[in-house]
């Protein structure tokens, strides 16, 4: 393929591109949403620089400067002299109950958030696609099972759901992994059985289901659930949170990508392929996937700020990230008590929860702002006004 | 398909649904420890004593599908276990929390509804003036602001700066009269009209005084979600051809957009009302945990993290299923409605 064809090929593409382009230059409020976005980036990526760690093997553990219960406001200086050893002589934010260092705890608080944040979209976004895939491309009754479980998990707001998954989630995890390969072992199986029986897709996906469903009532009922092959995953903390809020979260790509895929499905150039003898997943990923994906993980990356702010809810409510841990959410709580103190100047611990509370709420706030922005841009029904 | 049918069909497709919310929570169960476990199946306090046995008579360390059973048999009787941090069996306390958080709610809906609809419209009708970017922004803040930040943030200004709000749902005087003196009775279990209704108004003084700053949380968080719909609707709607027509046969734009634009943008508000349930019942948790509310959204955030080191598996699990039902019940309701107002839907 020369120059000038890959030219014609692409110059669709590249004109709704520079369109997208244009009129997010002409959103005032999406060009602040991406400074803010750009401003964390920094933050997070300089953190070692803008805040080195006391302890390097703990990165993001705030330190402490002794163990005093009341806070003491920004400027004051260090006293722990080991800290100041370290290059540490004041508290820029002051320091939050115990002694902890609020300076600290934002900046690398930045890198707890775009790691939540990332982890999340991207764990949901895999299962999403995958499960996605074969709902919309399979259809029938694998598309029925999926569906109804999305709508299962989908009929729960997803903080309660989260909550509850966070607590039930234990610290090793023991995963029978060994059942859901034999599962996906026995469904590939009758799959390529089918394949060079030249059974329709669908048919050959039906049976097994079939033979799954055999399988696990077998395994259950009659075997009484041996384990297979058992592994232990070790959660943290905060390993809770982003399982829970992944668990929580692929529902609603799943539902987006099957739409894009029924969609696009329907489009000539698929037809084409399955004329010319194109194997099943060979369209899925060379013809369906690129049309489809596109504006699912736009959406997806916009949820970000969404899902930073459901888990410092549940930092907020003691479920998440362990004591002293640098979270924005957990270091807002810790002012709760002074709210609550019945102090006579309410504003005399100020900085203990204005200052993270800022940093939530402009990180949050770069998200939506270019969410808003981007929903208008890609609404195709609003898109050529 | 006529409207009786579409209802009743509806109505017969949640059950698969709610049995699957069931069967999620019971998985859920699955996770935790048969000790653990075991709190979901005793009724009092004393019965803790002897979880060994509960393991046993409900054959806790057997296989799934027993367990399945025994437990479903708990559920059609009512039993959701027992609440330590509650200090009851599950659905007792439930219901007993249950009035508080309603009346959070119910002030919370028609200003989130109305001033988003007005909002939204506004927006759309100044698309791409200053007047549409700062409504939008209003509502964006909105939608980032941290729901616990904002709630301690008003408690510091509006309770400890200038008094004028407490947190919390009622004040002392107000909690002793209605416990201790006898003449209090619960009409409705909303304490603002029924201290009107016991000839009391400074209760229902006292209650609004209370249930200010947390409706103003709830509201703030949760108008995002009209505005947004409600300006892509309008815009939307705007650009339809009765409405170039409507202007060419010389109606007033207040006309227009009253009667003919807003009506129809309205429609997909509907839809989002089922979101905004969720949205309620997430704030809820939070809201009445920042202004120390006695409802069913704290008791649930205490039993799954403040309540001590171990968490309280029945109240949270028990939470859970009822955020569940009430979520698929409103999105039944959502529908018929919307069947209702727009016959496309029943008729397509």
């Amino acid at each position: 393929m020369n120059l000038k064809q890959l030219k014609t090929e692409l110059s669709p593409t590249l004109k709704e591109v520079k369109f997208t382009l244009k009129r997010v230059r002409k959103s005032p409020l999406s060009i602040l949403g991406m400074a803010i976005i750009t401003f964390y980036v920094i933050i997070a990526v300089f953190a070692p620089v803008l805040a080195p760690p006391v302890d390097p093997n703990a990165p993001y553990a705030i330190f402490h400067d002794g163990y005093g219960p009341t806070p003491r406001p920004p400027g004051s200086e260090v006293l722990d002299s080991w800290i100041r050893n370290m290059g540490w002589t004041v508290h820029y934010f002051g320091t939050a109950e115990g002694q902890l260092d609020i300076y600290y705890g934002c900046i690398w608080g930045t890198r707890t958030a775009f790691r939540i944040g990332l982890m999340v979209v991207v764990i949901s976004l895999i299962i999403g696609l995958l499960m996605g895939c074969l709902s919309g491309y399979y259809g029938g009754i694998i598309d029925e099972i999926l569906m109804r479980f999305t709508d299962i998990i989908l009929a729960f707001p997803g903080l309660i759901l989260a909550m509850a998954l966070v607590i039930a989630l234990p610290r090793v995890w023991r995963l029978e992994i060994g059942f859901p390969l034999a599962i996906i072992g026995i469904f590939i199986i009758i799959m390529l059985i089918g394949h060079f029986l030249k059974l329709r897709s669908a048919i050959s996906a039906s049976l097994g289901i079939l033979s799954v469903a055999i399988f696990a009532v077998l395994y259950y009922g009659v075997l009484g659930s041996p384990p297979i092959y058992t592994m232990g995953i070790e959660l943290t903390d905060l390993d809770k949170v982003l399982v829970a809020l992944a668990l929580v979260g692929w529902p609603g790509y799943t539902r987006v990508i099957r739409g894009e895929i029924l969609r696009v499905r329907q489009e000539d150039y698929v037809e084409a392929a399955k004329a010319a003898g194109c194997s099943d997943v060979r369209i899925i990923l060379r013809h369906i996937l690129p049309n489809a994906m596109y504006s699912v993980v736009i959406m997806a990356s916009l949820d970000i700020g969404s899902i930073v702010l459901t888990a410092a809810a549940l930092s907020f409510l003691g479920i998440g990230a362990p004591l002293g841990y640098a979270d924005w959410g957990q270091m807002i709580s810790f002012a709760r008590g002074w709210i609550w103190s019945g102090q006579e100047n309410p504003w005399q611990f100020w900085y203990t929860f204005i200052i993270p509370g800022l940093f939530i709420f402009t990180f949050v706030l770069g998200w939506n702002l270019l969410g808003d922005a981007f929903r208008d841009i890609l609404d195709p029904t609003l898109r050529r006004r | 398909m006529g409207l009786l049918e579409y209802t009743i069909r509806r109505i017969l497709l949640i059950i698969p649904t709610l049995l699957g919310v069931i069967l999620l929570i019971f998985a859920v169960s699955q996770l935790f420890t048969p000790e653990q476990r075991a709190t979901l199946y005793i009724t009092s306090e004393r019965q803790m004593r002897d979880i060994d046995s509960i393991i046993n008579q409900y054959h806790l360390r057997e296989s799934v599908f027993t367990q399945l059973i025994g437990w479903l048999q708990q559920l059609l009787q009512g039993n959701l276990g027992y609440s330590r941090t509650g200090g009851g069996p599950v659905l007792q306390v439930l219901l007993r929390k249950l009035p508080a958080t309603f009346e959070l709610v119910i002030w919370s809906i028609p200003l989130t509804v109305f001033i988003g609809i007005y909002l939204g419209t506004k927006s759309a009708v100044h698309r791409d003036t200053s007047i549409d970017h700062i409504t939008r922004m209003i509502s964006i803040i909105g939608w980032s602001l941290p729901s616990f930040w904002l709630g301690i943030m008003l408690i510091a200004i509006f309770f400890q700066g200038l008094g004028w709000f407490p947190p919390e749902r009622m004040s002392q005087p107000t909690f002793n009269y209605i416990t201790l003196s006898g003449n209090w009775h619960w009409y409705t279990g909303l304490l603002v009209i029924d201290g009107l209704l016991n000839g009391t108004p400074w209760i229902t003084i006292d209650a609004l005084r209370h249930i200010i700053l947390p409706t103003i949380t709830l509201t703030t968080i949760n108008i995002a979600l009209i505005v947004r719909i409600m300006r892509s609707g309008m815009l939307e709607a705007l650009g339809k051809g009765y409405i170039v027509m409507a202007k060419a046969k010389g109606l007033s734009n207040k006309e227009v957009i009253n009667k003919h634009a807003r009506r129809n943008a309205l429609i997909p508000v509907m839809t989002v009302a089922g979101l905004l349930t969720a949205g309620l019942l997430t704030g809820v948790t939070i809201t009445e945990t920042v202004f120390n509310i006695d409802g069913v959204g704290r008791w649930a955030a205490v039993a799954a993290g403040g309540g001590g080191t171990v968490p309280d598996v029945p109240a949270v699990l028990g939470f859970a299923l009822f955020a569940g039902i009430v979520y698929v019940v409103a999105n039944l309701v959502v529908d018929i409605m919307y069947a209702y107002i727009d016959p496309r839907i029943r008729l397509g």
